[in-house]
């Protein structure tokens, strides 16, 4: 049971943006069903887990030193680059630090679809599990 | 046949006052010395750019007439901008450009009307209303921003792309790291052939500037075009040459149909603190010239 439930955890602490669970309902998980984690009638469940916070906080330091941010300009997750202002050259360093960071490869039609922190986030936690 | 390149500086921006009231023995005052109307554009190979200096524009009242200007959307843009550094910046970007645009319809169109569409790429373009076709006007523009410039460029009947950035813009990564994971084996060549570094980031920028003003020109952006798939060389006589880089081209899977070499560059300096890149669609053959006025 203890090597089930670490198991379950591990995965509950997701690393992908849009990793999922998916049980098949029945008597096999009666161990978790105490726990309350699942429910015998629902034969599935998702579980959709945000980029691990270390993640978010380390893109915002790479950001903020990219955009040469002073401590007064708050960061938040949903930042936009554009908005800090960031142009293509600015953007093209970041996912550069990005890559050297994470140890990632951002290919281009995926830089195209970071426009906040927490898109870049959620893509290196993507890439990152993946390879 | 001559391509012409006009540089042109705005210290303010005209605009006409908002329709008047209907009151007899009131005129409508003008709010601004008015510039005069601009150059005509007289022909496809004429590219006409204005630009401004927004720390130059202080005075309150005058940017509040500026933001007054903006669709509602243009403003809560504006105003997403982190800090009003930004903000000011944004707003005057999109004064500049319906200011600019108003006036190369002789002043037919008053800036407020304009609307626009984003192509599929993000490109934006003016969107034409039904009932002004008697208005429509084969006006091209292009913006590009740094944080101390903003330059709006006009053509007519031919897309336009323009960038400016500061000559001595520093970049956090080293330029050949830069150049070896964004451009092209040609490119990256070129840039470690010069030993000076001052003299290799500024060819850097000039690059940059110049791949910019081609990929906003075909309409695809950055991320639509990227910068591994076309060499641009700067040849000794000023000439500016793009190129396919065909290796890229053929290994990717999506391949480089989009990308043609019909263009033709100018690469400028501005107030001898940028580089300005403008790229047109080349349709014609022959010798052509290129005029920088100011």
């Amino acid at each position: 049971m203890a090597a089930l439930s670490a198991v379950v955890s591990a995965k509950l602490a997701c690393t992908a943006a849009t990793s999922s669970l998916s049980w098949k309902g029945g008597r096999t998980t009666t161990a978790t069903a105490r726990r309350g984690l699942v429910s015998f009638r629902s034969p599935r469940f998702r579980v959709f887990c945000a980029a691990k916070a270390e993640t978010v906080g380390k893109v915002m330091q790479i950001v903020q030193k990219q955009l040469a941010l002073g401590d007064d300009v708050k960061l938040a997750p949903e930042s936009k680059f554009t908005e800090l202002g960031a142009d293509s050259l600015d953007t093209v360093e970041i996912v550069m630090a990005l890559e050297e960071e994470f140890k990632i490869t951002v290919e281009e039609d995926n830089a195209q679809s970071i426009t906040t922190i927490q898109e870049a986030a959620d893509l290196i936690d993507k890439l990152a599990a993946g390879s | 046949m001559h391509h012409r390149l006009l540089l042109l500086r705005r210290g303010a921006m005209s605009i006409p006052p908002p329709p008047a009231p209907r009151m007899p023995g009131v005129a409508g005052g003008r709010l601004f010395a008015s510039l005069p109307p601009p150059p005509p554009l007289q022909s496809p190979r004429e590219v006409h750019v204005w630009y401004l200096c927004p720390d130059e524009l202080i005075d309150r009242s005058q940017l509040d007439m500026y933001t007054e200007l903006l669709s509602p959307s243009e403003r809560k843009n504006a105003l997403a901008m982190n800090g009003p550094r930004l903000q000011k910046d944004a707003m005057l970007s999109r004064a500049l450009l319906r200011t600019t645009l108003s006036r190369y319809t002789d002043a037919n169109i008053d800036p407020r009307s304009f609307e626009f569409k984003k192509n599929k790429f993000g490109k934006p373009e003016i969107l034409w209303q039904s009932d002004e076709s008697s208005m429509e006007w084969p006006l091209h523009f292009n913006i590009s921003h740094t944080s101390s410039l903003i330059a709006c460029g006009i053509a007519m009947d031919t897309p336009i792309g323009i960038d400016v950035e500061e000559k001595k813009r520093k970049t956090v990564k080293s330029i050949l790291s830069l150049a070896r994971r964004y451009f092209t084996p040609l490119e990256v060549d070129y840039l470690a052939k010069i030993s000076d570094s001052d003299a290799q980031q500024r060819e850097f920028i000039k690059l940059w500037t110049l791949k910019e003003a081609y990929v906003k020109a075909l309409g695809r952006g950055f991320s639509g075009a990227p910068f591994n798939r076309f060499s641009i060389q700067l040849e000794t006589n000023s000439r500016i040459q793009i190129s396919k880089a065909t290796k890229v081209c053929n290994d990717s899977a999506s391949g480089c149909d989009y990308l043609s070499e019909n263009w033709r560059f100018a690469l400028a300096e501005l107030n001898s603190s940028y580089y300005m890149s403008v790229c047109i669609e080349d349709n014609s053959r022959g010798l052509y010239s290129l005029f920088f006025l100011m």
